[in-house]
């Protein structure tokens, strides 16, 4: 293979191992590319003194702890543990799916309205929550909601910084805000439908621990 | 007609591996041959089933074949070892957090790589501009006034350091990825992702302006090669 001064910088691309032998061969009567394929080579030799692979005793001590403490919290359920996926998901597949989220939420939202059991058959009184309970779940909710709204004031300063993973953050947290909007809607109007009441109830599981991760970030 | 010359002011301090072992044309691509840390099918299979599993030896084999050289990586990205452990620690947490995900397109390793790099991408983002917000008007700390890896004769690894640091985060990641810690340009592609072509430019480019970094300044009669 005969390789002229032209090739040069072809072979440093992307030479294969022949190219390079018959590069060398032709450095050695040519000083410019003899010159060159030194330095070139020197880089990757010089590479090697940003290697240190020394051991950190205490490293593993410390992540294996806090995996561990990971490993120990309460599991959530697989679902909410999809949407720790989310903050990797490109800004355009987020809209997308925070689209569709919206969508599936108000289109099931309005099927259950139309498709709603009347109020008076005895199938659907015992899946209705007793006025005093619903009282009772009212008040709970509304103390709940005024502590994720504080939760979300600490957060607020660390939420507004303008990096990547907090624009994530925000996403995540404004389709939580518009899907819990869409329940406390569709709860408003059948307010004693206890399933409504527990869809909202992890809505907002989910948002505090949202708020609790940027908080966990913000250190 | 006088040479190119890259007359590194660290020319000395580099062992005559390089010119005796003339075979090694591509000496990264040899010495995955030689080391091969990596490309261990069997062993990246055995540790990604055994994290999938939730076995926290997983997680231990895991630090045990690759920590170091994770822990390498993360310092010369971001130029600190604490800040180089955290960085360690937060790419396990994130592992664990994210192994339902794992479908086992790349191997293990690179996508764990892949975890530690983006890990390494917020750290340093999150650090500079706490730096630049505490050194508005301490011009000498902005990546613009960095003087000449030359000009105070520095050691090696200071010299390159520096010089790192003038490179794109892009050319940076690539170079340390292939030249210091021996990976292929496939798994250099899965973990950036990026086609193995763009990884292969990016090295050529970021060696290109290293040695433009670390050449000397020529004096006036010396210049007018090509």
């Amino acid at each position: 293979m005969k390789i002229s001064c032209e090739g040069r910088e072809r072979i440093f691309l992307d030479g294969s191992t022949e190219e390079w032998k018959a590069l060398e061969e032709h450095a050695a009567s040519c000083p410019v590319c003899a010159e060159e394929v030194r330095a070139w080579k020197q880089l990757s030799a010089a590479a090697a003194e940003l290697r240190n692979y020394r051991e950190a005793p205490a490293l593993w001590a410390r992540i294996e702890s806090s995996l561990r403490e990971r490993q120990n919290a309460p599991v959530r359920g697989r679902f909410w543990r999809h949407l720790d996926l989310w903050p990797r998901l490109s800004q355009s597949w987020q809209m997308a799916l925070a689209g569709a989220m919206v969508l599936v939420l108000g289109v099931s939202g309005s099927y259950l309205y139309t498709h709603r059991t009347p109020a008076n058959s005895p199938d659907a009184t015992a899946k209705l929550l007793k006025s005093s309970a619903l009282a009772e779940v009212e008040r709970t909710e509304r103390e709940y909601t005024t502590a994720i709204d504080k939760l979300a004031a600490d957060a607020g300063p660390q939420l507004n910084s303008e990096t990547p993973l907090m624009a994530n953050y925000r996403e995540k947290l404004m389709v939580l805000d518009s899907a819990i909007a869409e329940l406390r809607a569709q709860a408003g109007e059948n307010p004693s439908n206890a399933h409504l009441r527990y869809q909202l109830l992890a809505m907002y599981q989910e948002k505090q621990q949202t708020l609790e991760e940027v908080l966990e970030i913000k250190r | 007609m006088g040479s190119v010359g890259l007359t590194l002011p660290w020319e000395h301090r580099i062992s005559g591996a390089v010119r005796t072992g003339e075979r090694r044309v591509e000496p990264s691509e040899s010495r995955m041959e030689t080391e091969q840390v990596a490309a261990e099918p069997s062993q990246d299979a055995a540790v990604a089933s055994a994290c999938l599993s939730g076995n926290l030896q997983g997680y231990e084999q895991l630090y045990r074949w690759q920590g170091t050289r994770m822990k390498n990586l993360a310092r010369n990205l971001l130029g600190s070892p604490t800040d180089a452990e955290d960085a360690v620690q937060e790419t396990f947490l994130k592992i664990q957090r994210s192994i339902a995900s794992f479908r086992g397109q790349s191997s293990f390793v690179t996508w764990s790589f892949r975890i530690l790099v983006n890990t390494c991408h917020d750290l340093r983002r999150a650090r500079l501009r706490r730096k630049v917000q505490a050194t508005e008007d301490v011009e000498s700390l902005l990546p613009g006034s960095v003087p000449r890896a030359t000009v105070s004769h520095p050691s090696l690894r200071m010299a390159l350091e520096r010089a790192l640091e003038r490179l794109t985060a892009h050319q940076r990641e690539v170079f340390l990825l292939y030249e210091v810690e021996g990976f292929r340009h496939a798994e250099i592609a899965g973990m950036l992702e990026i086609s193995e072509t763009a990884s292969k430019n990016t090295l050529f480019q970021a060696k290109r302006n290293l040695r433009a970094l670390l050449e000397p300044p020529r004096s006036a009669g010396a210049g007018g090669a090509r």
